[in-house]
């Protein structure tokens, strides 16, 4: 069952009382809600994301609420919690959608040490991942957001979710959230892409998500093997260059983008050093999506050659 | 002379021409250049005076004795010791 089995009333109903038993790739997080800013754009954005079972554990129990008491009633607020714990201040009302998720992403980076998360995009495909290590403005939710709608799958735009058993990624393909002028960039480059509302003025500027690909969705449970380490940067009228780079210098970069890199201790180093062995490590520049896309496509098809 | 505190253990790996160390006892990594990763080989087997030190390193790095430069030993073997993973005990760190 997926959340668009749901009529919005039953969707209502559901986040009101018992909260949305839902799936994002390996964790499962139940969603309260009472505020019909969150609902509306919720049902809509999480429509093709799968239901878990009454009788499966949660990771996280989240909600995103009215404040308790007067001030529910005076101020138009949305309190974020998590496991009955309040960690932010409240968001104006209107921003309920994204206060949610950036507080789902928050759970994941400070609970979630049994896997070694890197700051890090990613994207899959015939099995071959490329991971985008970089930090906040480098542009890799936007090459993310278009290269998932250009044929790769998506793995995240946010975490690189690596199991320490086997080196694999674990997907997590939620709703891409997109920032200011990356979302004119994006309706330029996929005017079908499935958008939900612009949010104004949050603590981020304007954001709107973005949908992934329901088939990213429906595989989030298959794993991928890193095969490529790139670096990404949006630099504007910048040409395009795709420079390979030591291993060394990519250790670096990734160990110091991981979220979670001093709580594993070795595990994390030995992970780490894996992958930058397996990897092909690059550098890249660029201004256009297009040339991006097509460089990185090349990149691939060498190896399917 | 200089030494390895007891109980050092660290995790090795090489990539390119750095040496990645992972220390267990301060759950760091570290990121050596071949001169200070051949320091700390050097002690590994005994305890040794800085000159010895020194010869044995330009040995092991096949250089000349006295081939390599003073301010590189000397910065390598400070550092190493401010990140505890060298001890001396009675001879100031000072490269002859």
């Amino acid at each position: 069952m997926i959340v668009a089995d749901l009529s919005i009333a039953d969707f209502e109903r559901c986040v009101a009382r018992h909260g949305l038993p839902i799936r994002f790739g390996p964790f499962n997080l139940r969603i309260r809600s009472d505020l019909e800013t969150f609902t509306s754009v919720a049902h809509r954005l999480y429509a093709p994301y799968p239901l878990f079972e009454a009788q499966e554990i949660s990771d996280f129990h989240v909600q995103i609420t009215r404040p308790r008491g007067l001030r529910g009633w005076i101020r138009r607020q949305a309190c974020f919690a998590v496991d009955g714990h309040f960690p932010f201040a409240p968001y104006t009302v209107e921003h309920a959608f994204p206060a949610l998720e950036w507080g789902i992403n928050w759970c994941v980076a400070t609970r979630s040490h049994h896997l070694l998360m890197l700051h890090a995009a990613g994207v899959e495909r015939d099995g071959h991942a490329i991971l985008f290590p970089a930090s906040p403005g480098d542009g890799k939710s936007t090459l993310c957001t278009a290269l998932v709608h250009s044929g790769w799958r998506l793995l995240s735009d946010e975490f690189g979710l690596v199991r320490p058993e086997d080196g694999l990624l674990l997907p997590l393909p939620r709703v891409i959230p997109l920032k200011n002028e990356s979302i004119k960039v994006i309706r330029r480059f996929r005017p079908e892409a499935v958008m939900g509302p612009a949010f104004l003025e949050t603590r981020k500027g304007t954001v709107v998500h973005v949908q992934p690909p329901e088939d990213s969705i429906r595989r989030a449970q298959e794993t991928a093997k890193p095969r490529w380490l790139v670096f990404p940067r949006w630099i504007a009228d910048a040409p395009l260059t795709l420079t390979e780079i030591p291993k060394s210098q990519a250790f670096l970069m990734v160990a110091s983008n991981a979220f979670n890199y001093e709580v594993l201790d070795q595990t994390a180093f030995q992970l780490v050093i894996d992958m930058v062995r397996s990897c092909d490590c690059f550098s890249l520049s660029y201004s256009k999506l297009d040339e991006a896309i097509a460089a990185l496509d090349d990149l691939s098809g060498r190896v399917d050659a | 002379m200089l030494l390895l505190p007891a109980g050092t253990r660290l995790i090795w790996q090489k990539c390119d021409e750095l040496y990645f160390v992972y220390q267990p006892s301060s759950t760091e990594t570290h990121v050596f250049n071949e001169t200070s990763a051949t320091i700390i080989a050097c002690l590994k087997t005994e305890p040794l005076s800085m000159v010895s030190l020194r010869e044995r390193t330009e040995t092991a790095l096949g250089l000349s004795i006295g081939e390599l430069e003073t301010e590189e030993f000397t910065f390598a073997v400070v550092r190493l010791e401010e990140l505890g993973l060298i001890d001396f005990d009675d001879e100031p760190i000072v490269a002859r």
